[in-house]
């Protein structure tokens, strides 16, 4: 057997990997070659010098230091969790509440079919005479401006046609739909110079 | 498994170590988030990261990044890690591959004045002098390693663990452990023996 294919068992034998049987048996083949020995006893000096420059303590002061990043880390992450967390369940109250408010609107006695019937109504009739009444109380004599095939965007119309004044009055929109049963009045407050 | 077991009673490394598995008590209260209790637990395994990472990567701004990352890997992972039973054997297997990662990341560079963060104390600068360069040049026989090889020469020769537990923390078999701890060996000593030949 040549020498270089004791080198991998001579060199587990330096770190006492080998069984006892093939521990043996190397020891045997380094009391014979000379070669050997000399490679054996480099192996364990340098695995000695290895081992030694690696056992000295390492300086107290490192640790602290990767705890204090590892801890600050963590912190700003709970932080981060904790506001997003608070943001979530601010969303999830709102979205209760509004879905609550929606329930109760749509429970009302009376009132669900007229929104119904609203609905369709602002896209069908013709508003023109509640627009009228409209302009006689805000301004007067200028409601023939406004062009009944608008009406979808009605609080547009009303709007283009107040006079400028700087007393505001509450603008009050009344649509009259094509079920007489069904009037829709809008009042809203109009700031200063609108 | 059983194995990995033993990882948890391997001695300690600078008799400073306490690497016995920890209480339920504080892993529970860790895994609930509380970071006293996880502080607590870092600082149980800190030593074997920290020196496992500095004999990997030879700097100790490099191995204190590597240990930061382990131990938020570990708080993420902890009820994994809980379940399985054996903390330090996750935490070997996780170093080594938070340090492969960064060696790849920083491999243009390679400084080893830190030669594995052991300052020299001592009150003659000759003799620091000496001592350094000789930190330097041992460090500089495990850079002379392919990844794997250095690995297992440390976790073999210098944290202890047998080849059984090398081969369960690294995800091999014993036999290619027994290839690359031989051959790492040899390449360490032929690296030393050319550099005090040449000083001598």
């Amino acid at each position: 057997m040549n020498c270089s294919d004791w080198e991998e068992r001579i060199a587990l034998h330096a770190g006492g990997d080998l069984p006892p049987a093939e521990a043996a048996e190397v020891e045997r083949h380094l009391r014979e070659c000379a070669g050997c020995q000399v490679l054996a006893s480099g192996l364990e000096q340098s695995l000695a010098l290895l081992k030694e420059a690696h056992n000295e303590p390492l300086s107290p002061a490192h640790f602290p230091a990767v705890r204090a990043r590892v801890v600050a880390e963590l912190e700003q992450e709970q932080r981060r969790g904790a506001f997003w967390a608070r943001r979530r369940a601010w969303g999830y109250g709102l979205a209760a509440v509004a879905v609550a408010l929606l329930v109760m609107l749509a429970l009302r006695p009376g009132r669900t079919p007229a929104v119904a019937r609203t609905n369709r109504s602002l896209t069908v009739a013709a508003p023109t005479a509640p627009v009228v009444a409209t302009r006689e109380k805000i301004g007067g004599g200028r409601e023939s401006a406004v062009r009944p095939h608008i009406r979808r965007v009605a609080r547009r119309v009303v709007r283009a046609n107040v006079p400028d004044t700087s007393n505001p009055e509450p603008l009050l929109v009344k649509l009259v739909t094509d079920d007489p049963n069904v009037v829709i009045y809008w009042i809203a407050d109009r700031k200063r110079g609108e | 498994m059983k194995a990995l077991a033993l990882l948890a009673t391997v001695g300690p490394m600078d008799g400073s170590e306490d690497r016995s598995e920890p209480t339920g008590c504080s892993l529970e209260a860790a895994k609930a988030g509380d970071l006293a209790a996880f502080n607590l637990l870092m600082r149980q395994y800190e030593r074997l990261v920290l020196v496992t990472a500095l004999r990997l990567l030879g700097v100790m701004e490099d191995a204190q990044d590597a240990s930061q990352e382990v131990f938020l890997k570990l708080y993420r992972n902890l009820n994994k890690v809980g379940a399985s039973g054996n903390l330090a054997g996750w935490l070997y297997r996780v170093t080594v591959n938070v340090c492969h990662d960064a060696q790849r990341k920083r491999r243009a560079s390679v400084p080893v004045e830190d030669a594995a963060g052991l300052a020299a104390v001592t009150a003659d600068p000759q003799r620091a002098a000496v001592e350094t360069e000789r930190r330097r040049t041992l460090e500089m026989s495990l850079r002379m390693l392919s990844e794997r090889e250095r690995a297992v020469l440390v976790l073999r020769d210098l944290e202890g663990l047998s080849t059984q537990e090398v081969a369960l923390v690294l995800g091999t078999s014993e036999a290619t452990v027994r290839s690359q701890i031989s051959k790492a060996r040899v390449k360490a000593r032929d690296f030393l023996e050319r550099y005090f030949r040449r000083r001598t």
